[in-house]
């Protein structure tokens, strides 16, 4: 199972980015390889407008099965993400990132 | 930490005066960020001391370097917006009418035309006359918001709460369903819509409700001049509760909002009138929304 998560650092202890357009970082978690990659979303956050579909698509490039963020995305973000299988789980704003998978993992967030 | 951000979807409902009263009653428990930047006015009520300042860049203009332009009028005939004005056969740049879209600089054959990026605008650290630190910005003429604008604001009132130890960002959003609204909400824990019962309110109420939905962010509401018209009113609440929006207060007509307005301060310390009432117990219930955890679907 491949993971992406809206981060504000590359490391498992990072926060995840409540935002999902002008998130500081894309992690993307790997079980197979247990495996965690970090890409940065900085080119993305100077854009003035459209940062939601523009991400959307760099996070589809990445070919999760499962987006872990904060409040999901925008209207326009929605529409490109529809194109995809990726399950987006919500509410993981306040958490790092291990804990977001954990929670994950437990159910205690959902979709 | 909180984020909750206060829309009207419509403008003139009253946003600003009922913005500027939660945050005088947060007072110090609080970080401000004022991202309706478009017409930014809640720093007439908030006096904030312009601490630190820093220039916004957004955008592009081209440049017309005369020396290497051979009057061929290429860029001319591509321009939409009139950006390229023709004198005596020589042509120049109408900064103002200017897109910055870069169609010009594409077809000349000189290379005479750069793109350079504006100075739109400032953002500041102040601190308010309330006690808090609050986040603003404001733009020059004909510029216009952005997502990324309020993005800058909201996080450096992150920045600002943490270091400060702060539970709450308040944070005053524009009008409309437009990138700077979706930038916004991005990341919110709470909505507050300040509506009023007229065809508009309600229209744009339905609107931006669609917007925040697909955040997943828990919403309530304040209705402001309630007493407007009890047909309005009675559709108004119908669609809260189907739309599962959290009926916070109403407000009769009143016209201590204009009152405080014109002498500068916010409503709560302008006098203690029945609005004033109103607005200390709805911030009281929504610091207690906000607290609660979990999304409304």
């Amino acid at each position: 199972m491949k993971y992406a998560f809206t981060a504000k650092g590359e490391s498992w202890d990072s926060e995840i980015d409540p935002r999902l357009g002008r998130t500081e970082f894309i992690l993307i978690y790997d079980d197979k390889k247990n495996e965690l990659s970090a890409y940065s979303n900085s080119e993305i956050t100077q854009q003035a407008h459209g940062a939601g579909p523009l991400t959307v698509q760099k996070i589809i490039d990445l070919n999760p099965d499962i987006l872990i963020t904060g409040n999901g995305p925008g209207k326009n973000a929605a529409e490109v993400m529809s194109t995809s299988e990726i399950k987006i789980i919500t509410g993981a704003g306040d958490m790092k990132i291990k804990e977001a998978l954990e929670a994950y993992k437990s159910d205690k967030i959902t979709g | 930490m909180k984020e909750i951000v206060v829309i009207s979807g419509k403008g003139g409902t009253g946003k600003t005066s009922v913005m500027g009263s939660f945050s005088y009653l947060g007072k110090s428990d609080l970080v401000i960020a004022d991202c309706d930047v478009d017409a930014a006015d809640l720093h007439m009520l908030l006096g904030p001391d312009y601490q630190r300042s820093e220039d916004y860049y957004s955008g592009e203009l081209a440049i017309l370097d005369q020396d290497k332009c051979i009057n061929c009028g290429a860029c001319l005939s591509v321009c939409q917006f009139d950006g390229i004005q023709s004198e005596n056969g020589t042509f120049r740049i109408e900064a103002m009418n200017c897109e910055g879209c870069g169609y010009c600089q594409r077809v000349c054959p000189t290379n005479a035309i750069q793109m350079e990026t504006q100075k739109v605008g400032e953002w500041y650290t102040s601190s308010s006359k309330v006690g808090s630190t609050m986040v603003h910005a404001k733009l020059g003429v004909g510029a216009e918001n952005s997502g990324r604008l309020v993005a800058q604001v909201k996080n450096e009132a992150r920045r600002h709460a943490k270091k400060e130890g702060k539970e709450i960002i308040l944070i005053d959003g524009s009008p409309g369903i437009g990138c700077a609204v979706n930038s916004a909400l991005s990341g919110a824990d709470y909505v507050v819509f300040v509506t009023e019962p007229s065809v508009s309110g309600i229209h744009d109420l339905k609107r931006v409700t669609e917007l925040v939905k697909g955040f997943s962010i828990r919403s309530g509401c304040i209705i402001n001049k309630c007493d407007l018209n009890s047909q309005m009113l009675d559709e108004l609440i119908t669609f809260m509760a189907d739309a599962g929006i959290e009926h916070i207060a109403s407000i009769p007509y009143d016209e201590t909002f204009t009152a405080a307005m014109l002498e500068g301060k916010t409503l709560v310390e302008y006098d203690k009138g029945p609005a004033s009432q109103v607005l200390i117990k709805s911030w009281e219930k929504i610091k207690q929304f906000a607290e609660t955890e979990g999304c409304l679907k």
